[in-house]
């Protein structure tokens, strides 16, 4: 039973990546992890957001009606969007701003939705819960990633501080501004589904 | 109950308390969001005016200190004199806000002007910041915006508004023509002798563009007379401490 719960915490970081091993939600990771501070927000929403659709939907697994089960699904998830959107607002707006319209595209986001159905509908709620933990912190960490490779090329900071020495710049070098548009994203997670999959054939091979 | 049945009193309780949820969400948080767009704002009053300087971070304090210390709220009445106090409040009159950003001495440097604008998607909101001579602006932002990420949302990054620098409302002879938005690069777009009111296009938004062309025209012409008697030097403007003294003749003052 532990072992279980372990297991379904822990597969979604590496094994079964939603973005690097299930190629879901990269539209969102490719337009905000331009800044370290952005995907981590965003992140930390989709974690909540994910964890607390998963537990909900596991818990009202019995009752919900199967004809109409695709839309009460969708309604918790938005209602759940739209609660982190508004609290983002209210107390983060310079990062909801810089976040724009990708909080609430959460909302349409395959991950969510894909776990609500695919595990929660079928599972107890703290195996949900987890499963929901996960996953949200899964994306999060490529998030981390490519903004944090993103950010360090693109800008010459981490967190918004200069990491770059001047010396650096005064000896040529320039800041990457292709590392700041989104097919610069594209590419590196590319690069990582290609790392990603040479690790874990070795492993099993 | 029939299966139906079920569905319906299912789906009901379920938008009651989604609703329930979200009302209560959205009225406990609206005035810190309010509080934050207020701030937000002024930020980019400041930011159009070149007062902050785009590396730093600011607290909310500072901000508020800097805008209080710096710009000034004042009423344009059509005929381009500025009126303050009980005169721009009145009803009827068709008085534009206008901020004056003032130095120390109380002279205006520059005056920012709120644009509102015609997106793709939606309204452009900012404000355009003019020198004191009337013709040159001194600095854009946008704060508010429903253009898609990427393309036509590019108008409220720093790179864009940076185009805007410098450049003038008025052609060569000295005619209003307000600023352009051109398409592609504004030094392959159009001649030398124009290139003074054009800023560079985004690639991929030229709609974005030729709407806030459009809106910046509008805006602009609206506070042309203002911006006339600025550039003939009719204002004079003393601001001590709050309160902004104007006159729109040179007579006056000599």
């Amino acid at each position: 039973m532990k072992s279980r719960a372990i297991k379904t915490l822990v597969s979604p970081l590496w094994g079964q990546n939603p973005i690097n091993v299930q190629m879901l939600g990269i539209c969102s990771a490719l337009a905000v992890t331009i800044g370290l501070k952005a995907a981590i927000v965003m992140g930390l929403s989709m974690t909540f957001v994910l964890s607390a659709s998963n537990t909900l939907i596991s818990l009202m697994r019995k009752i919900i009606p199967k004809n109409i089960r695709l839309i009460v699904e969708l309604a918790v998830i938005s209602t759940l969007v739209i609660l982190t959107d508004e609290f983002l607002r209210a107390y983060f707006y310079d990062i909801s701003k810089q976040l724009s319209v990708f909080v609430g595209l959460i909302i349409t986001n395959c991950i969510v939705l894909g776990r609500a159905e695919g595990f929660a509908l079928s599972n107890p709620p703290h195996l949900a819960f987890l499963d929901g933990i996960g996953n949200g912190l899964g994306y999060g960490s490529v998030l981390i990633v490519v903004a944090f490779i993103r950010e360090l090329f693109g800008s010459g900071t981490i967190f918004g501080i200069h990491v770059i020495p001047q010396a650096f710049y005064a000896a040529g070098y320039e800041n990457m501004g292709f590392m700041l548009l989104a097919p610069a994203a594209f590419i590196i997670i590319g690069l990582l589904v290609w790392g990603g999959n040479v690790l874990r054939n070795r492993r099993s091979g | 109950m029939s299966d139906a049945m079920k569905s319906v009193v299912f789906a009901f309780a379920m938008c009651l308390v989604c609703g329930l949820l979200l009302t209560a969400a959205s009225n406990s948080f609206s005035g810190l969001q309010k509080k934050n767009i207020l701030l937000d704002r002024r930020k980019n009053i400041l930011k159009a005016a070149g007062i902050l300087d785009s590396a730093k971070k600011y607290t909310p304090k500072a901000i508020e200190s800097l805008y209080a210390g710096n710009i000034t709220i004042v009423g344009v009445a059509p005929d381009g004199r500025i009126v303050t106090g009980r005169e721009a409040l009145a009803p009827g009159g068709r008085v534009l806000p206008l901020y004056l950003y003032a130095d120390e001495m109380g002279r205006v440097r520059e005056y920012i002007i709120p644009i509102e604008s015609n997106g793709l998607w939606g309204k452009i909101y900012g404000y355009l910041a003019l020198e004191s001579d009337g013709a040159t602006i001194a600095g854009f932002t946008v704060y508010k915006h429903s253009e898609t990420p990427g393309l036509g949302g590019e108008i409220e990054k720093a790179w864009f508004d940076r185009n805007f620098l410098g450049k003038k409302i008025v052609d060569q002879a000295g005619n209003f023509v307000s600023v352009k938005i051109a398409k592609g690069k504004a030094k392959q777009a159009v001649g030398k002798d124009r290139l003074v009111n054009y800023v560079d296009g985004i690639s991929g938004a030229t709609l974005t563009g030729s709407f806030l062309t459009k809106g910046l025209k509008r805006v602009l012409s609206e506070y042309e007379p203002v911006s006339l008697a600025f550039r003939e030097n009719r204002l004079r403007c003393r601001i001590t401490g709050d309160v902004p003294a104007c006159g729109s003749t040179g007579g006056s003052d000599r």
